[in-house]
């Protein structure tokens, strides 16, 4: 495979978003809410990727991250008016400023540790929003954006617009993470990944590339985390889980980890899983319980038989530079 | 002063709850360097097997050890069946140290959501025999109950258990003797995949001590142990992550830490506290209170 361009991957972004949002004038509004969710996943499962596949440091609580970014873009909206474009990018410079703090921490730690360490973080982050006035509490706080607006069109129905927003920003995001793996900072990190001893010899500042990878990684989360407020509407506690933690990193691991392009396989999985196990429990007659849990089984079946299978991914053809 | 001592009284029952989970994640480690995320799912799945012979048997104390062997037996088919096949596969991968970690999580999802199917997302009551009520001293009561007493004791049993097997028996010996030369102890004879398995059984019988304990104090459900096997990481970080004793000590450290919180400053910060604290050890002495020096690389 040659290696393409940015400019040619920006024509590429440019014709699958295209693509897209005509498609998105004809779904209906469940299945543009369920686009809008692929293109935000895709980007949080982007930020895992971009950790684990490329740096090899690995997160349990990315959703934590994307809890930081979201409460900042809200708390931009309600107390600075600002914009909800600008708010993302309030999303996005508050998850890097948590990512930085953790990434030092990080850097110093090594695949358990640090997934205990992120671990504790998913669980003990969202439960701190109880504990601030400014922050609502169990309830959480709106996030509107807004209606679409008219230039787009008459009868732009709000998911419709929802998915718009969701999959520009998803384009530009790889579009911006695609170029940037293919510079220096890209093959440091892979060297860091792939062997630290002999990524040091060549002169590498290891804690230095790790620590700028989980810095831009949570950046990268914090925005999905500003989209994601937007999607559901508010952030609170409830909506980053421990479980939006897991289903990052099962997105990661079923896309193939060290494959950006991946997450968006990963994203489409992890909305699909939840709809097609839905269809076979009605199918099946089944009560609540199963359909509560059986999207739960099936994805853990299938991260362990890809962990087990592929533990590095699925085989991707790897471009060799 | 009275206040003082029955935080810490409190804090020594939860944390002998933290003790055994963290029990059990070392435990684990130590034989197989794996940090067991999925401890938690094991250690509700053996307790729902608990609850189901409790409403057969109308037993508690029956109930008690059939919850430890199941706990034993799941871990040791975790370890047959997913763990081992997948260290020998990922085994100098670049992702030798991540794909466990992921491999845990799954079967934690997993576990979750069979014992979801099974016994349905709602809380389940499994009660103990024993008074919740405080012990009685003079005309105060103190929040010591015998349930927090026999919790205390369950935990004593299985640390000098599990340390007088380490010290005195030929077991210990190739428990520790793998784990710490794998490739050696394989030459001298020792069965090594055996010992692992086994290493595993013993701390999904921890793990499954610590649910059965802690449940009938709250309530059960397929997710309801998750915070303890945060709690028991962060002892066992405390601790070292490869010393028994620590485990344990870490165990009370966290929870009188705990329960201190709790008095003091509030209920809603402990789930923050466990982070902060974490963060700190790790930061000030990452090798641990019983760890030996050097990084904490996996």
């Amino acid at each position: 495979m040659k290696r393409k361009s940015p400019a040619t991957r920006f024509l590429i972004s440019l014709g699958v978003g295209a693509f897209l949002l005509i498609a998105s004038g004809h779904v209906d509004e469940l299945r543009a809410y369920q686009g809008a969710q692929v293109a935000i996943y895709a980007i949080a499962i982007a930020s895992i990727v971009l950790l684990t596949g490329y740096s090899g440091q690995i997160s349990l609580g990315h959703g934590a991250l994307m809890a930081v970014g979201g409460y900042a873009a809200v708390i931009a909206q309600i107390h600075w008016h600002l914009p909800y474009p600008l708010t993302f990018l309030i999303g996005g410079i508050a998850g890097a400023l948590a990512g930085y703090v953790l990434g030092i921490a990080a850097a110093r730690l090594r695949g358990p540790y640090l997934a205990g360490t992120t671990l504790a973080l998913a669980v003990g982050l969202p439960s701190l929003a109880n504990q601030f006035h400014i922050l609502g509490g169990e309830q959480g706080l709106q996030f509107d954006v807004g209606t679409a607006p008219t230039w787009v069109g008459k009868d732009f129905t709000q998911y419709r617009w929802f998915f718009w927003v969701a999959v520009v920003m998803a384009l530009a995001i790889f579009w911006l993470l695609r170029n940037l793996l293919s510079t220096r900072y890209g093959r440091r990190w892979r060297a860091v990944r792939a062997n630290p001893t002999a990524a040091a010899l060549t002169g590498i500042d290891i804690a230095k590339a790790k620590v700028l990878a989980f810095t831009l990684s949570s950046a990268v989360a914090g925005l999905s985390g500003a989209l994601f407020a937007m999607l559901l509407g508010l952030v609170a506690p409830l909506a980053f889980t421990l479980t939006l933690s897991f289903t990052l990193v099962t997105g990661a691991v079923l896309a193939g980890v060290s494959n950006l392009g991946g997450s968006i396989i990963g994203a489409i999985v992890l909305v699909a899983i939840p709809e097609l196990s839905n269809a076979v429990a009605t199918h099946l007659g089944g009560s609540d319980r199963v359909t509560a849990n059986l999207p739960g089984v099936v994805t853990s079946v299938l991260l362990i038989v890809t962990v087990l299978l592929a533990p590095n991914g699925p085989k991707i053809p790897r471009r060799h530079k | 002063m009275t206040t003082f001592f029955n935080t810490i009284l409190v804090g020594i029952s939860s944390g002998s709850i933290y003790a055994l989970m963290s029990l059990s994640l070392v435990l684990v480690w130590r034989s197989t360097r794996v940090v067991n995320f999925a401890a938690a799912g094991q250690a509700v799945l053996s307790t729902y097997l608990g609850y189901e012979a409790m409403s057969r048997l109308h037993n508690y104390w029956l109930s008690l050890p059939i919850a430890v062997i199941a706990g034993a037996l799941i871990s040791a088919i975790v370890e047959s069946f997913v763990m081992r096949p997948l260290a020998k596969r990922s085994k100098g991968s670049p992702v030798e140290s991540i794909a466990p970690v992921i491999a845990t999580l799954g079967i934690l999802g997993l576990i979750r959501g069979i014992a979801g199917l099974v016994w349905g997302n709602t809380f389940l009551q499994y009660t103990s025999p024993l008074s919740s009520k405080g012990f009685m001293i003079g005309h105060t009561t103190i929040p010591f109950s015998p349930l927090n007493a026999a919790i205390v004791i369950g935990a004593a049993i299985v640390l000098a258990f599990f340390a007088a097997i380490f010290r005195f028996t030929r077991l210990g010996l190739a428990l520790r003797a793998a784990s710490f030369q794998p490739e050696i102890s394989r030459l001298s004879g020792i069965r090594v995949d055996r010992i692992r398995t086994i290493g595993w059984a013993f701390a999904g019988a921890a793990g499954a001590l610590a649910g059965a304990l802690v449940t009938p104090t709250t309530y059960l459900s397929p997710n309801s142990l998750d915070l303890l096997l945060v709690s028991g990481f962060v002892a066992a970080v405390i601790g070292g992550l490869e010393s028994l004793i620590g485990a344990v000590v870490g165990g009370l450290v966290l929870g009188v830490g705990f329960a201190f919180i709790l008095q003091y400053i509030g209920s809603e910060v402990t789930f923050s506290a466990a982070f902060i604290i974490l963060i700190i050890v790790l930061f000030i002495r990452p090798q641990g209170i019983f760890g030996r020096g050097g990084s904490r690389e996996a």
